[in-house]
This record gives C-alpha cells, sequence and structure tokens, in this order.
C-alpha cells in the first residue's frame, strides 16, 4: 500500500473512532434498573431529606431518623430515642479521618461515633440554632447551616464562632447547604446567594444574582442565577461550585458562570433542592425528577416515575435539544427529589415518598464499590 | 461500731502475719525494704521534697528491665528487676505519667502530661530521641502491634492521638468523652481499649455512667463505646488470655451518690469493683458487647481506689491495685467464670458477697499502688507505690510479699508528702470505705453530684470541687460554711464523711498542707505568651461590661470569697446562697453550678440563668455568649 493510500485510511479510521466516541460521550449511561426502600419495607418515614455513601454503607437521613443500609438491606435505624438530637435528619457529613458521622438536625447537631450519638445544641455548646440544614467537616472544623447563620466548631479546642450579618457579608442569616471546596468553603444562604470562606486567607466573598430578577434570567452567565439558594455541592475534579436555587441551578469555575433553566435545557424543573456532581456529571434533585446533565457534552437526563404507568420515564435532551424518551419497568419512588449520592456507579436518591437505588449496568450485588465518602 | 483505724489495723495484722516469712527473707536480702510503709506513722518532716512519685512500670519485651516512669521528678528510671536496683534514668517532659515499650523494646514512649507531648526514649542508652507533640494531657498510651502508629489518651482534650511513630506527626484525633487515662493494645493487635476516668455528664439526678472505648487498629476509628452504668473512675484496661476467655477486665468505682453520704455507716455507699467485658464478636448492627459488675470489697471492708489491672501470662489470675487501700486483690479467674456463672448479671452486680467466692489472697503494698506489672515470665508482680518511691514484687503463683525496691528518693517523709499520703489513704473512712482521693481523682473531681450531709434522699446535691489551686479561695463547701480547710477536712469529715475518729491534729495539718500545694495544670486556652484570642478579647470586654468581675474579681482567682443567691436554687436546696467559685481553669471542671446541673459554661446562662440575677445575660446575643466562654476558658 502506497503511503499516501495508508494516511487516508488512518484518517479515515481516526475520523470514525472520533465520531464513535462523541457518540459514546454523548449517551451516558442510563439508570434503568431501580430499587426503593419505603416505610413498607423498613424506613421509618417516607421522606428521606439526606443521603450519604460511605463504602458499603449507605446512610439516610429522615423524618423520622437515621437509617443505615448495607448490601441494601436496611441494618439500622436510628432514632430519638436511641440519642439522636432530633428525628429530622436534614444533612449528613463523615470525617474523613475518624470515621465519626455528622448530623444537622431540627434540634441541633449530633455526632455519631462508635455506636453512641453526642449532641451539640444552641442552649449547651455555642451552636447558633437548633434548625440546622447544612452540615460539613473541613480537617479539624465543623460547619453547620442553620436558621441563625453558619456555626464553626474547632474540633480541636471546642470553640465555636458564628457567622452571620453581622460578621460576614450576608444580608440574609439563613443558611441552607454547606460544601467544602479547595481551599474553600461555599454556603447556601436563602435569599443571600452564595457565600464563599476563604480557608487560609480568612476572608468571606458573597456571590448573588447580580440582575435581581426573581423569575428571569436577564444575561445568561452574568452570575449566580438566584439568590435563593438551597444547596450547594463541589466539584474536586473540575473545581467548580454547583448551587440549587429554587429558579435554576448555576454552577461556577472561578471564572465563568453556567447557568441552567428548565425553559432552556433539559433539566425537569426550576425548583432544585440540592445538586451532586463529579468528573463531568451534575445531577440535579427538583421537585419533578431527578436531571442529570453531563457538563461535557451539555446531554441531559431527567429520571421520573410516570404516576399512569407506575413505571420508569427517562426524558434525554441531547445538546441539539432532540429529545427521546425511553421506559423502565422500575424508577424513582417518587419524583420529589431531596438530595442523592454516589456509590460507585451506582446512585441514591432521598425522595419525599423514600430512598431509590439506581443500580448501574456494572453493578454486580457484592462488589465492592469504589470508597467514595460523599454526600450532603 | 469498730473505728476504721482499728479494723484495719486489725486486717493489717492478719496480713501481714501471711506475709511474715516472705517479709523477712526481703529484709534480709534487701536492705531497701523497711517492712512497713514509711508515710502514715512515721513523724514527718516539715518541707517540700524531690520525690519520685513512681505512677507507673513497663517491662522490657524480654523482662530483662523494668521502666518506672516517676510523675514528680519528670523521670524513666530502668531498673534491673533481678537485682532490684536502678540502672540508668532520662529526664523526660513535665509530669510524665505513663509509658509503653515499643514491641522490639528499642524504644518507650513517656505521656508527658503537662508538656503536652510523648517522649521517644532510647531504651538502649536512656536517652531521649525526640519529643511528639500530643493533645492536650497526654495520660495513657500504647503502640499498635507493628510499633508503627501510637494511642495517646489525651486526658484533657478528651480525645485520642493518633500518632504516626515513622513520620513523628499527629494522624488524627479521636473521640474519648471524658478524661481518657489508660490506653492499652489487644492481644491480638486488632482493636486499642481506653478507659475513660470519668463519666457522661447527666442530670444530676441520674447515676453515672461510663465508657470503655473500642478502637479497631486496622481502620483507626472508634468501632465501640461500651457504657458501663453506674461506676466510675475507670482507670486501667487488662485482657484475659484468649485461652481464659479473652475478656476485658476494667476496674472502677461505684458511688452511691443518689443516697445521701452521711449514710457510710450503713455501708455500700462507695463500693470498688471491676466490670468484665465480653466484646461483641461481630461488631454487627445488632450485636452488643455484654458488661457485667462484680464487687472486689468484702462484706466489711472495702478497698478504695481500684486502679491497675494485669493478667497473669497463664490468665489463672488477675491482680488489682487498690491504690487508696495500698492492697493488691489475687483473684482466681477460674472461681470468677464460675461467679459469673452462679448469678445473672443484673443480680450479680449487686452482690455483696462475690469477693468471697473469687479473690483469694489480698496482698499489703506500700502507699498508693497504682499499677500493676507481670513479668513476661509469670513468676513476679511488680506493683508500684506511687507514693513511697518504692515497688513491690510480689512472687507468682503463691503471692507473697517477695521485696520492696526502694527506687531511691528521699527518706525523709515531709509534711506535704504525709499529707498526700493521708490523702490517698481510705483506712481513716468507716470499714475503709474511702479516702479523700476516692471522689478527687488525680486531685481533681469526679464529676458526679452528691447528696453530702442532708439525710433526706435528694436534697441539698452539690458538685463535687476541684482542689486544685484552692489554697486561697476559702471560704470551702458550696455553701461558704468552712473558712478554712481545717475545719473542711478535720471535725465536718469525720463527722459526717468518714464516720470515724478522722485525723488528728498533726494528720490534719498535713493534710491540709498538701491540699493548698496542689497546682493548677497548665492554661491550654491560653497562648504562651498570654495574648487573648480576638473572641476572648471581645469576651473579656463582655465580661467587665457585665460587671461579671463584680463577685469574680481577678485579683483573688475570681471569687469574692463570699456567697450569694443567684438564682440558681432547686425546689431540692434548702438555701439559695451558695459560695461564689473560682474561674481557674473552669473549662476542666465541668458539671457547673452548685448541683452540677449545667453540663457545659453556656447552659449556666442558656438554661439557669431564666431571672437574670446570674449577670444580666438575657440581653446577650449568641455571639457574645461564644465571646464571653472563650474568654472564661482563657483564665
Amino acid at each position: 500500500m502506497r503511503s499516501g493510500q495508508r494516511n487516508r485510511w488512518l484518517a479515515a479510521l481516526a475520523g470514525l473512532l472520533f465520531l464513535a466516541t462523541g457518540a459514546l460521550a454523548q449517551t451516558p449511561t442510563l439508570y434503568t434498573k431501580w430499587e426503593n426502600f419505603t416505610t413498607a419495607n423498613g424506613m421509618p418515614d417516607a421522606k428521606v431529606l439526606s443521603v450519604l455513601v460511605d463504602g458499603d454503607r449507605v446512610w439516610a437521613g429522615t423524618e423520622n431518623g437515621l437509617v443505615l443500609l448495607e448490601k441494601s438491606k436496611i441494618v439500622k435505624v436510628l432514632t430519638a430515642a436511641d440519642g439522636l438530637a432530633n428525628r429530622v435528619v436534614t444533612g449528613i457529613a463523615i470525617d474523613q479521618k475518624t470515621g465519626d458521622l455528622w448530623l444537622s438536625t431540627f434540634g441541633g447537631v449530633s455526632r455519631y461515633s462508635g455506636g453512641t450519638f453526642q449532641n451539640f445544641t444552641s442552649l449547651s455548646t455555642g451552636l447558633a440554632n437548633d434548625i440546622v440544614y447544612g452540615i460539613a467537616v473541613q480537617n479539624d472544623f465543623l460547619w453547620a447551616a442553620t436558621t441563625a447563620g453558619i456555626s464553626r466548631m474547632n474540633l480541636r479546642t471546642g470553640e465555636w464562632s458564628i457567622i452571620s450579618e453581622r460578621t460576614a457579608p450576608m444580608h440574609e442569616p439563613w443558611s441552607y447547604g454547606v460544601a467544602v471546596g479547595d481551599g474553600k468553603v461555599y454556603f447556601a444562604v436563602w435569599g443571600g446567594g452564595v457565600l464563599e470562606y476563604d480557608i487560609a486567607g480568612d476572608y468571606w466573598k458573597p456571590y448573588t444574582d447580580p440582575d435581581g430578577e426573581m423569575e428571569i434570567v436577564l444575561f445568561k452567565n452574568q452570575g449566580l442565577i438566584h439568590i435563593i439558594v438551597s444547596n450547594i455541592s463541589y466539584n474536586h475534579d473540575t473545581k467548580m461550585f454547583w448551587a440549587s436555587t429554587y429558579f435554576g441551578m448555576s454552577g461556577y469555575d472561578g471564572h465563568n458562570w453556567y447557568n441552567y433553566l428548565s425553559t432552556d435545557s433539559g433539566l425537569a424543573s426550576d425548583f432544585i433542592n440540592a445538586t451532586q456532581t463529579r468528573g463531568d456529571d451534575v445531577w440535579a434533585c427538583t421537585d419533578k425528577g431527578l436531571s442529570y446533565l453531563n457538563f461535557k457534552t451539555n446531554t441531559w437526563v431527567t429520571y421520573r416515575p410516570n404516576p399512569k404507568t407506575r413505571r420508569g420515564e427517562i426524558v434525554i435532551t441531547g445538546p441539539d435539544k432532540k429529545v427521546t424518551t425511553r421506559e423502565t419497568p422500575t424508577t424513582l419512588v417518587h419524583n420529589y427529589i431531596l438530595n442523592m449520592a454516589f456509590q460507585g456507579d451506582d446512585i441514591w436518591v432521598a425522595t419525599a415518598a423514600g430512598l431509590s437505588h439506581g443500580i448501574s449496568e456494572s453493578h454486580k450485588e457484592g462488589k465492592s464499590h469504589e470508597q467514595a465518602r460523599v454526600g450532603r | 461500731m469498730i473505728a476504721a483505724s482499728q479494723r484495719n489495723g486489725s486486717r493489717v495484722k492478719r496480713i501481714s502475719s501471711l506475709l511474715a516469712i516472705a517479709s523477712v527473707s526481703a529484709v534480709v536480702l534487701w536492705p531497701g525494704w523497711t517492712g512497713k510503709a514509711q508515710g502514715v506513722n512515721s513523724a514527718p518532716a516539715a518541707g517540700t521534697k524531690n520525690y519520685f512519685t513512681p505512677a507507673a512500670a513497663r517491662f522490657s519485651p524480654d523482662g530483662a528491665k523494668l521502666y518506672v516512669v516517676c510523675e514528680d521528678q519528670d523521670l524513666v528510671l530502668a531498673v534491673d528487676p533481678r537485682m532490684q536496683r536502678v540502672m540508668g534514668k532520662v529526664k523526660v517532659g513535665h509530669r510524665p505519667r505513663s509509658l509503653v515499650v515499643s514491641p522490639d523494646g528499642k524504644n518507650l514512649y513517656v505521656a508527658n502530661e503537662w508538656s503536652d507531648t510523648v517522649s521517644v526514649v532510647d531504651a538502649a542508652t536512656m536517652h531521649v530521641r525526640r519529643s511528639l507533640p500530643t493533645g492536650w494531657g497526654p495520660v495513657g498510651l500504647a503502640t499498635d502491634k507493628p510499633g508503627k502508629t501510637l494511642y495517646v489518651a489525651n486526658s484533657i482534650g478528651n480525645d485520642i492521638s493518633v500518632l504516626d511513630l515513622v513520620t513523628g506527626t499527629e494522624l488524627k484525633r479521636l473521640v474519648s468523652l471524658r478524661s481518657p487515662h489508660d490506653v492499652e493494645l489487644s492481644r491480638d493487635g486488632r482493636r486499642v481499649y481506653v478507659a475513660n476516668l470519668l463519666p457522661h455528664l447527666v442530670s444530676p439526678d441520674e447515676s453515672p455512667i461510663s465508657d470503655l472505648v473500642i478502637i479497631d487498629t486496622q481502620k483507626q476509628e472508634v468501632s465501640e463505646r461500651i457504657e458501663i452504668p453506674g461506676v466510675l473512675e475507670l482507670r486501667h484496661v487488662a485482657e484475659a488470655p484468649a485461652a481464659q476467655g479473652g475478656y476485658l477486665l476494667v476496674p472502677f468505682m461505684r458511688p452511691k451518690n443518689l443516697n445521701p453520704l452521711i449514710q457510710v455507716a450503713n455501708g455500700w455507699i462507695l463500693t470498688h469493683g471491676m466490670a468484665i467485658v465480653r466484646l461483641a464478636k461481630t461488631g454487627g448492627a445488632t450485636v452488643h458487647s455484654e458488661v457485667t459488675q462484680v464487687l472486689l470489697d468484702d462484706m466489711d471492708y472495702y478497698y478504695a481506689g481500684a486502679d491497675g489491672a494485669a493478667f497473669t501470662p497463664d490468665g489463672r489470675y488477675a491482680l488489682v491495685t487498690h491504690a487508696d487501700a495500698a492492697t493488691v486483690s489475687v483473684i482466681d479467674t477460674s472461681l470468677l467464670r464460675k461467679r459469673l456463672q452462679s448469678f445473672p448479671a443484673a443480680e450479680l452486680a449487686d452482690r455483696l458477697d462475690s469477693a468471697l467466692e473469687f479473690v483469694v489472697r489480698r496482698v499489703q503494698t506500700e502507699s498508693n499502688p497504682t499499677d500493676v506489672e507481670v513479668s513476661p515470665d509469670g513468676r513476679t508482680a511488680v506493683v508500684v507505690n506511687r507514693l513511697d518511691d518504692s515497688l513491690t514484687l510480689v512472687s507468682i503463683p503463691g503471692f507473697q510479699v517477695r521485696s520492696r525496691v526502694d527506687l531511691g528518693g528521699p527518706k525523709e517523709i515531709s509534711a506535704l508528702r504525709h499529707g498526700q499520703q493521708l490523702f490517698h489513704d481510705a483506712k481513716f473512712c468507716f470499714q475503709g470505705q474511702f479516702a479523700c482521693a476516692t471522689c478527687h481523682p488525680d486531685d481533681h473531681i469526679d464529676g458526679v453530684a452528691w447528696n453530702l450531709e442532708t439525710p433526706q434522699l435528694g436534697r441539698d446535691r452539690v458538685a463535687n470541687r476541684t482542689l486544685r489551686g484552692i489554697a486561697e479561695t476559702a471560704p470551702y463547701k458550696w455553701n461558704g460554711h468552712n473558712p478554712d480547710l481545717e475545719t473542711q477536712c478535720g471535725p465536718r469529715i469525720a463527722k459526717f464523711l468518714f464516720h470515724s475518729e478522722g485525723f488528728n491534729p498533726k494528720q490534719l495539718a498535713d493534710l491540709v498542707t498538701f491540699i493548698k500545694s496542689i497546682p493548677l495544670s497548665p492554661n491550654r486556652h491560653l497562648a504562651a505568651d498570654g495574648q487573648l484570642t480576638p473572641a476572648q478579647e471581645r469576651g473579656r470586654n463582655i465580661f467587665f461590661q457585665k460587671g461579671c468581675d463584680t463577685c469574680h474579681p481577678p485579683a483573688t482567682h475570681y471569687t469574692t470569697k463570699t456567697s450569694f443567691d443567684v438564682g440558681t436554687a432547686s425546689k431540692y436546696d434548702t438555701s439559695g446562697v451558695f459560695d461564689v467559685p473560682q474561674l481557674d481553669r473552669i473549662y476542666e471542671k465541668p458539671p457547673y453550678l452548685h448541683n452540677g446541673e449545667a453540663q457545659s459554661l453556656e447552659e449556666i446562662w442558656t438554661k439557669y440563668n431564666a431571672t437574670d440575677k446570674h449577670g444580666v445575660t438575657s440581653d446577650m446575643s449568641k455571639e457574645q455568649l461564644n465571646d464571653l466562654v472563650e474568654f472564661l476558658k482563657s483564665l
């Protein structure tokens, strides 16, 4: 074969490979198999507010206690009678170093360590308020998002600090979520946008909606999409934070904003309770289903149960806005999604009617999942 | 009623006769042996001496050396147990409390309570290789089986430092809860056990609960917290050999602090025993460890200050020291097992006749035996006599005192030392139920509230108060009725608490000398240069703006030395007027207020100052209260 012919062949082959790779990249892995955990099979309450994966263990915070699942079985239900600060568990975090679990509740903060709870309330400690929506551990500091501001506890010295409208650039103290980034901690502030704390510099920086409009976005990527921020997550792979608001979703990489509305994307709804993100994946927990965005390809997938057929509905929206749908025999237990977490290739979804487990094609029973410790 | 000292005298006589032959031999063979505890009955000399105050001992892996940590001289001694002489010594950090030998025997790790460090000592040359920072107040420690990781109990930080011995860095801190004391590695190396000296903070109406913490050495995480109800002062953990069941033995003190303490003469107000802990097999969701409690006291006499614990290598015997009774109890473990099988656990905890069944010998020691270690060959038990600067060597299996090894401290007993020995001597109490130290471990608090002098059940309950740094804080007692320590520790103690003739004037003077000498520990919340943090500075301003200094003036340890009603009385209190407590090292002293109702400094104002009588604080923001608390911690 002459060299010119060979080069043309190689070019053609490379082109085919490129197209095939591109096609594969635009077809995200779909979750077609689901198992659900509800009050009918052991959950203490229908509403699951938070979920965290710790290796093979899955912790779910409900409106009536904390649930531990192992190998898709409920193995422990812990309630206020067991020492939990309050029955409503809004958030779960794990201290990577000690393995201790930290829980935000409607009655303060609980630490679950070695099988027992230790509680921290606003009466007994320096916690700003007992209504706590979000929690995170950052090295030797515990951060708690409360209705009266952000609380920080130094886990070495026991010192508590309160960050509120009196001490930081936040005109509302009511905080909903916290996420630990790289050198920064981010907070979702109800009516106050996103608040960023620089750990090394010990200073605060607010991100608010520059147009101040409630319902519309005047300039699409001008800044945070809305100041009513319901939660926040951080992507350590892309160094971006993702903010969920009740009026759309925003991502920020330190230079550019990426905003999404249901009207111009595959997002199921603009009412978003939380986001979770890793790699190119961004998940939005909405009141109308669970939406997935491949940030690289701008491909969307929304999962939701079809109330008429009781089967699952998968809606795929390509970058060209072309929509395809697919039906699955099993699906999420409810379309009101409150949060989610990753377990290897599987996902766990907190909904208003129970906990749903999205089982990936690669999932095998007993398979050792990636030892990811992620959550709200 | 038999006077305590008389009763104890007869007991000593009985035990002495058992040991007579061995003791005589020891006197002949070992010049250092005096045959009698030096302090209690000998004429003390005035002044402070440089006593060694050995607190703990560990054998080298081959048993050829015994290392003894001496807390008052900041020393570790190397002792030849065969020749019974000190071979070497090394200066370590301030107030060393315990040590552990590396598995290869090459290094000693010493916990320095007041330096917040671990000294790494070359065992061959007895010099300090390096010093590793820890958490606050390290007192107990253990290495893992490969000797690469060190677990350190931080008594003030209430946590456990996990140190990487290769890099010398702290990997993490695990929460222990309250005053972790002893750290031991399991025989298979898979677990580390941590005993907490102080119990949970609970309501004054509740019995204490103490924790034994189990750490998974593979994950380096807390895998279980085993609650031992009704007890406190878990000072040591010993694990039985697997062939003997592999259970844990944990000495404790069991107070009936909700009953009037004046009922001491009725018996069983303070008892002393041990928890037998059978660990959960799997650590799974529903499998819990089992705890059974048995008492080590006799029916008519008590053995206060259950402290050190060790098994013989074959597990046939267990030894428990009674630090406030100068005694070691020898337990036949086969008889103990039989006893455990004879009664349900719930009943056994309250049986008063258990010790009769399995304690086969009471060995008298010198003053304040805080630790016991059995030699690797199983032929000798070494008892550390903390306030006698000596070791008692006990032969096994005969359990006869072989000799007393003098560690070389001053021979003369000062008034202060004598007082310290009295502080740790339960013989002054009816039937030896308790010594001062029993309720003031480490000269501090036991963490519970007591119904002291009021005969009615549940009335006038008061929180235990520290003895650290109290010399200039008279008057004493929560009602402020005792103008000086002589009154506090003299006839009042004898009449209401000890139910005995108490101390004679000379003994009382010496005891007071010692109590007045008890220092404060270093302040961990205050920077070395005394500079306040911004939060502490803000809190300081609040302290003075709010007029806190009216009753808590800085010049006099933050107390006016008078009594006030600050609205904290409960319906169970006869009077609402209470002594103004000093605030030095206030962070070390929870619970707070006269009855121990406030489990944290915050609760003093968030829960128990509804009428603003304890300072006008209802107008303070949460941020201000946090700042005030930070300032108080700096005192």
